[in-house]
């Protein structure tokens, strides 16, 4: 699944705005702190999955990945997670997902980043609305 | 204030919901299933969202033993999911679930509107 129009470089700001709308920026930088404290295990839970050819585990952390990631913003590493489990829900074995773990492990560091700036963006912007 | 019971293992779709949620219900979280059907009946529960991925016992299991057992068998049951294929609705709603919420959560009145319908009926 591509990136759609108006998530430039694969990422949704408007994901984040709406994340400010149901609790403020208080919750938009607890849930970033949340993912960013679950990396961690995604990754030993995939590469752990990889090495012992667990399709089971590895199709259950790409779909928790996915959904994570879309209510964040991150659409490219969501898209990437839903491949990945559309691959294994159809028969596709550990071994064929490897390069969609080796990729969704790349874009996880990416997107955390990305979170971070465009969080602080949305702070600062909400700061000023305040300040006017 | 009514009581939600969120049965839900990720962390942040726990801490979306309490945003959501938690100005108009009393929120009980559990993060398995086994702890949840260990623990709704004492819970003062009036409706339960219900994560279908779960770790171990899956959601839908979940479903099937609060219908097993006559203390939770007449709860409401949203199902929350990441599955929004065609079909999955009518396979959700045939397996015994009240309702079905997509994720990720884009419009908190579906969700909302949804709880205050299942909550009127009873």
């Amino acid at each position: 699944m591509a990136p759609e129009e108006g998530e430039a470089d694969g990422y949704d700001v408007s994901a984040l705005e709406r994340l400010v709308r149901f609790g403020g920026v208080k919750l938009l930088h607890g849930m970033v702190d949340v993912f960013e404290e679950s990396v961690p295990s995604r990754v030993e839970a995939l590469r752990s999955a990889l090495a012992a050819g667990d399709a089971a585990t590895l199709q259950r952390t790409f779909h928790s990945l996915k959904s994570s990631a879309a209510q964040l913003g991150a659409m490219r590493l969501s898209a990437m997670s839903r491949e990945g489990e559309t691959l294994l829900a159809g028969g596709g074995s550990a071994h064929e997902a490897a390069p969609l773990v080796n990729a969704v492990e790349g874009e996880l560091e990416r997107s955390l980043g990305w979170m971070r700036s465009a969080g602080e963006a949305l702070k600062e912007s909400h700061e000023d609305d305040r300040g006017r | 204030m009514r009581t939600i019971a969120v049965v839900e293992d990720n962390a942040d779709n726990r801490l979306l919901l309490d945003a959501i949620l938690g100005s108009r219900y009393r929120l009980v979280e559990f993060e398995s299933g086994s702890e949840a059907l260990a623990g709704l009946t004492s819970s003062g529960a009036a409706l339960v969202l219900l994560d279908i991925s779960l770790p171990g016992m899956d959601g839908t299991e979940v479903l099937r033993r609060m219908r097993d057992d006559p203390a939770l068998r007449a709860l409401p049951v949203i199902a929350l999911t990441a599955h929004a294929m065609t079909g999955d609705r009518e396979r959700y709603l045939a397996a015994g679930f009240d309702e079905y919420v997509t994720k990720p959560i884009l419009d908190e009145a579906i969700l909302i509107e949804a709880i205050e319908r299942l909550l009127r009926r009873d």
